[in-house]
C-alpha cells in the first residue's frame, strides 16, 4: 500500500495493513447478528476491531473482557461481505483466536484438545461418541444448558448406510465430513442421489479424509487445521471437482490454499465447489415442480466467506416456489461450534432469524449447512438441504 | 456508558448525571463524520442503541413514530408495505440511527428534492438536560407557537436527549429512472449541474464522483462504473412516468452538449440498486487507497462548483496530498476527502493545513461549513469565521436556555468564548475527532 509496511508485529500477531483498513465507518453494523441484538458497540466488527488494535499496539491488557469481545463473534462474516474497506474480518479474527488459545484456562484445552483431536479428526471415535449421546439424550442426561443447541439424534439416522464407493478415480468427488456424515447421512444419500441424476459417478474420499479442520481454525488450533488438511488434500487425488454439501466446510477446504500456503493446496482448494453451484452447471436435472413454498436460508458460510449462494436459487427454482427473507441475511447464530459455547447470544439471534423466516409464511426452510440445519430445528422448524429438496423433486428416479 | 430501553431511564441516566455534575452525551451508531457522539471530559455516553422499536406507523397520515435508535434503512424497509419510505437517505442509512439523523440534521443524495431530515420530523420527545421529559413540535402541519422542533433538529444533543421521533413518509413515486453520465474532466461534469438546474429541472438526486473515487468504489460493487472516467455523474428522476421521460431525454441531450462521453440508463431495480450501493459505499471504499481519510462537508453555490472544485485540487497539490471528491453536487455540498497515511511523519500537518484553506475557499466562495454532517468538535473552531460575535453570542444563549447546567455534551459546535465578554480565539481543528 506504501513505503511503510510496519514490520514489528504487537501482541496478537496481527497483520498491521489489516488492521488499519477499517476507517470504523460502521456500515457493518447492522449486518452483524450480535450487534444487532444487544446494541453494544463491543459486539460489534467495529467495536471488535477497535479492540484487537488496543490489545495489539499493547494500549490495553489482552484480559478477560477482550477474550469475551472475541468469543462471542459467530465469525459469520457478515460484516466482512459488508465492508466498503475490504477488511479481512475472518482473518483478523481467526488469527486473534489463534494469539489467545494458549491461554486459555487449562481444563478447556484439554476438553478440546481431546475433542478436536480425539473425535472430530477421527471418524469411528466420533461415530461412537454420537451413539453414546443418543443414548445419553434418551435417559435425559444431557444438562440443560445444552440440551437445547444439540440436535436430537436418533437411531433410524445414525445407522444410515451411504452406498457410495470410497477412493478410486470417480467424476466427481463427495465430501463427507465429520459431525455431518456421522449426524445428518440422509443429506448425502440425498447428495449421491442427485450427482447419479446427472450421470456422474461420484466417490467419496479415500483415507483421511474424514474432517475439514474448519472448527479447529475457528477455535484458533491452526496447527491441528494444517494438519487435517493434508490429509484431506492427500484421500482426494486427481483432478476431479470436489462436491461439498457443507457449506462449513466448502469455505474451510476453498481456503486450503492459504491455510497451508503451498501451490498443491491452491491447486485443490480450486477444485473445490458447492454441490448446488456444481449442480447449477450441470444441464437441468428433470424435476418436478409444484413442490410448494421454501424459505431459503444462505449459511454465512456459503454467502459471505464463499459468496456462492446463486446456485441454490437454479437448481430449485423449476421445483420449488422460492421465498426470501428480509433480514439481508443476517447469519442465525448456528457458528460452528458457538451454539454450543455462547447458547445464550446464539439464541437471541436464533429468535430474530426465526421471526423473519416466519414473515416469509413458508413452512420448510432450505440451508445447505449441519450447523445451522441443527440449531434452526433444535428451534422446531423444518429444515431441508437443498440436495433433499432436489432428490425428492427428482422424476420417477428409483431409491 | 449506559443503554437506556426507554425514556424512563434515559430520564434516570440524565438525572444522575445532573445530580453529580457530570455531562452526558447521547449516541446513536456512531457514524457521525464531525465527532459529536464523542464524549469529551469523562462524560457518560447514553447509547440508544438499544431502543430500535418501531412504535407504530400510520399509513393513512403517512407518519411513523419511532424509537431513536432505530436504523435508517430499516424505517424503509418496515414502511415499504405500504409503498411509503422515509426520505432522508444519508449513504450510512444501513447503519446510522434516526436518533442521530435528528442530531445532525442528516441530508443524503434524495434530499435534494425532498428536504434534509428537519423537512420529515414532525415531532421529537426529548428528555432536556434538566431531567424534564417533553414533546417537541406535533403532528398538526401548523403547530401553534415558535417552531422549537426546528431548533432542536440539528442541535447535535446540546439540547437534550431524543427518545421518540414523530416523522413523516412519502409515497414511492410511480416512475424512477436512473441516469448514470460519464465525462474525461471535472470541469464538464460540473457544468453539466448547473446546466441541468439552470434549465429548471429539480431531479430527485444529482450526485458526483471524481476518478479515484469511481475506481474505489468499482472495485467493491462491481456495478459497470467507468473506471477511465475523470468524472462521473449519478441522477435520478422521479415521478409520473411521461415526466420522467422527458427529463431523462433533456439531461442526456445537457450532457452530451458539456462533454458527456456515454449516458447510461438502470435497465432495472437490480442495476439501479447497485449504482446506488456504489455510490454510498464511497466513503468506506477510500480505504482501499490509503488508510486514514479526513473529510470535509462544505456546502458552496452551485455556479460556483466549478471554480471551487479547481481550488480544491489546487489546495492538494500545493500540499502532496491526494484530494477526491464524492458529493451531492446537485445542493453544491461537497465532501473533499483527503486520503493519506497518518504514519507517514508531517502528513498531519500538511492535512490539517489543507483542510482549513479548502473551507476557507469555501466560505469566500459565499459557502457554509456543513452540509450535513454536523459541526461537532471538528468544525467547532471555525465558526468564528462563518459567523460574527453576535451571531455566535445569539446561539449560545439559545443553548442555555434549553441547557443552563451546560451537561448536554458540552464543548460541541459552539466554540469555547462563543458568549460575548469571553476571550474568543480560533484554535486549529483538534486532532482525532474524525470518527
Ligand atoms: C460512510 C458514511 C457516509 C455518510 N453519509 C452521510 C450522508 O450522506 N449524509 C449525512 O448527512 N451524513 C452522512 N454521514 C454521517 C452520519 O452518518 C450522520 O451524521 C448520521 O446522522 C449520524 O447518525 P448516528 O446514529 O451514527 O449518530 P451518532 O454519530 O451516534 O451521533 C451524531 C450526533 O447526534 C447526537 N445524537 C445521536 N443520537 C441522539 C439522541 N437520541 N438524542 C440526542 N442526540 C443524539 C450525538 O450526540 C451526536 O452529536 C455518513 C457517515 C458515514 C460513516
Ligand atoms: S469493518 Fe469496514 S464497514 Fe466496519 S467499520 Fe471498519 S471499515 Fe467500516
Ligand atoms: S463475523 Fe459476524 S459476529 Fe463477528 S463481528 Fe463480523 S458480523 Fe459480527
Amino acid at each position: 500500500m506504501n513505503g511503510l509496511r510496519m514490520t514489528t508485529r504487537g501482541a496478537l500477531g496481527l497483520d498491521p495493513d489489516e488492521l488499519v483498513a477499517c476507517v470504523s465507518c460502521g456500515l457493518c453494523l447492522p449486518h452483524c447478528p450480535t450487534y444487532r441484538v444487544t446494541g453494544l458497540e463491543l459486539a460489534s466488527p467495529r467495536g471488535r476491531i477497535a479492540a484487537m488494535r488496543v490489545v495489539d499496539s499493547g494500549a490495553a491488557p489482552l484480559d478477560a473482557v477482550f477474550v469475551r469481545a472475541m468469543d462471542e463473534c459467530v465469525q459469520c462474516r457478515g460484516c466482512e461481505a459488508a465492508c466498503p474497506s475490504g477488511v479481512p474480518f475472518g482473518h483478523l479474527m481467526e488469527s486473534t483466536r489463534a494469539a489467545i488459545a494458549p491461554r486459555r484456562p487449562r481444563l478447556r484445552r484439554f476438553v478440546e484438545t481431546l475433542g478436536y483431536r480425539g473425535v472430530l479428526a477421527h471418524h469411528r471415535v466420533l461415530v461412537a461418541v454420537s451413539w453414546l449421546l443418543l443414548v445419553a439424550q434418551r435417559l435425559r442426561l444431557v444438562p440443560r444448558r445444552y440440551a437445547a443447541t444439540l440436535p436430537r439424534l436418533d437411531m433410524r439416522r445414525l445407522a444410515l448406510r451411504l452406498r457410495v464407493p470410497a477412493g478410486g478415480t470417480p467424476d466427481v468427488w463427495l465430501f463427507t465430513g465429520c459431525v455431518m456424515d456421522a449426524w445428518m447421512r440422509e443429506t448425502h444419500i440425498a447428495a449421491a442421489r442427485v450427482v447419479r441424476a446427472t450421470g456422474a459417478r461420484p466417490a467419496v474420499p479415500g483415507r483421511g479424509g474424514d474432517c475439514c479442520g474448519a472448527l479447529h481454525v475457528h477455535a484458533g488450533r491452526t496447527d491441528d487445521a494444517r494438519r487435517l488438511a493434508r490429509r484431506v488434500i492427500a484421500s482426494m487425488p486427481g483432478a476431479a471437482p470436489v462436491l461439498v454439501d457443507s457449506a462449513g466446510c466448502g469455505a474451510a477446504l476453498r481456503d486450503y490454499g492459504h491455510l497451508l500456503g503451498t501451490p498443491e493446496a491452491a491447486a485443490f482448494a480450486a477444485r473445490v465447489v458447492d454441490i448446488s453451484s456444481w449442480l447449477a452447471q450441470q444441464p437441468p436435472l428433470p424435476l418436478r415442480p409444484g413442490g410448494g413454498r421454501v424459505v431459503v436460508q444462505d449459511p454465512c458460510h456459503l454467502r459471505h466467506v464463499q459468496r456462492d449462494h446463486a446456485g441454490v436459487r437454479t437448481v430449485l427454482g423449476p421445483a420449488y416456489e422460492l421465498v426470501e427473507t428480509d433480514d439481508d441475511a443476517l447469519c442465525c447464530g448456528a457458528g460452528g461450534a458457538y451454539a454450543a459455547l455462547q447458547p445464550a447470544l446464539a439464541n437471541d439471534v436464533r429468535a430474530r432469524k426465526v421471526a423473519a423466516l416466519a414473515r416469509t409464511g413458508a413452512s420448510v426452510v432450505c440451508s445447505a449447512n449441519p450447523g445451522c440445519t441443527i440449531h434452526l430445528r433444535a428451534a422446531g422448524l423444518e429444515v431441508r438441504h437443498p440436495v433433499e429438496l432436489l432428490a425428492d423433486a427428482l422424476e420417477e428416479s428409483p431409491r | 456508558m449506559c443503554f437506556p430501553r426507554d425514556a424512563r431511564e434515559v430520564q434516570a441516566a440524565v438525572r444522575a448525571a445532573q445530580h453529580h455534575g457530570v455531562p452526558f452525551v447521547a449516541r446513536g451508531s456512531g457514524t457521525g463524520l464531525a465527532g459529536g457522539a464523542t464524549p469529551l471530559d469523562d462524560a457518560l455516553v447514553i447509547v440508544m442503541s438499544q431502543m430500535d422499536r418501531i412504535l407504530e406507523i400510520d399509513p393513512r397520515s403517512r407518519t411513523a413514530w419511532v424509537e431513536p435508535g432505530v436504523l435508517n434503512l430499516d424505517l424503509s424497509r418496515a414502511a415499504a408495505p405500504h409503498g411509503l419510505h422515509y426520505a432522508p437517505d444519508p449513504s450510512s442509512q444501513q447503519a446510522c440511527s434516526i436518533g442521530g439523523n435528528v442530531g445532525t440534521n442528516a441530508g443524503g443524495p434524495h434530499c435534494l428534492a425532498s428536504g434534509t431530515t428537519t423537512a420529515h420530523v414532525l415531532a421529537v420527545d426529548a428528555v432536556l438536560a434538566d431531567g424534564t421529559a417533553t414533546r417537541i413540535g406535533g403532528a398538526r402541519p401548523d403547530e401553534p407557537g415558535y417552531d422549537l422542533r426546528g431548533v432542536y433538529v440539528g442541535s447535535e444533543g446540546t439540547l437534550g436527549v431524543t427518545t421518540g421521533v414523530l416523522v413523516r413518509l412519502l409515497p414511492d413515486p410511480p416512475a424512477v429512472r436512473t441516469l448514470l453520465l460519464d465525462f474525461t474532466s471535472i470541469d464538464d461534469a460540473a457544468t453539466t449541474v448547473s446546466g441541468i438546474i439552470a434549465e429548471g429541472i429539480l431531479p430527485a438526486a444529482l450526485e458526483m464522483m471524481d476518478a479515484q473515487i469511481t475506481r474505489a468504489v468499482e472495485d467493491f460493487v462491481g456495478a459497470g462504473y467507468p473506471r477511465d472516467a475523470e468524472a462521473v455523474l449519478l441522477v435520478e428522476l422521479d415521478g409520473l412516468p411521461d415526466g420522467v421521460t422527458a427529463q431523462a431525454l433533456a439531461i442526456d441531450e445537457i450532457g452530451r452538449t458539456h462533454g458527456a462521453r456515454t449516458v447510461r440508463v438502470a435497465r432495472d431495480e437490480a442495476e439501479r440498486e447497485l449504482l446506488w450501493k456504489g455510490r454510498k459505499s464511497a466513503f468506506g471504499a477510500i480505504a482501499r487507497i490509503a488508510p486514514d481519510y479526513y473529510l470535509h462537508d462544505a456546502v458552496v453555490p452551485r455556479t460556483q462548483l466549478v471554480g471551487v472544485l479547481r481550488r480544491i485540487y489546487e489546495i492538494a497539490a500545493e500540499q502532496r496530498l491526494t484530494m477526491m471528491n464524492v458529493f451531492h453536487a446537485g445542493d453544491g455540498n461537497l465532501h473533499p476527502l483527503i486520503v493519506f497515511d497518518r504514519r507517514e511523519p508531517g502528513t498531519w500537518e500538511r492535512v490539517h493545513h489543507a483542510g482549513t484553506e479548502i473551507l476557507e475557499a469555501c466560505i469566500a466562495a459565499g459557502g457554509v461549513l456543513s452540509g450535513e454532517h454536523g459541526i461537532g468538535v471538528e468544525k467547532r473552531d471555525l465558526m468564528g469565521r462563518l459567523f460574527s460575535p453576535i451571531d455566535l453570542d445569539a446561539q449560545a444563549r439559545l443553548v442555555e436556555a434549553f441547557d443552563p447546567s451546560g451537561l448536554a455534551n458540552p464543548r460541541k459546535v459552539l466554540p469555547a468564548g462563543s458568549r460575548c465578554g469571553e476571550l474568543a480565539g480560533t484554535r486549529p481543528v483538534p486532532e482525532g475527532t474524525w470518527i
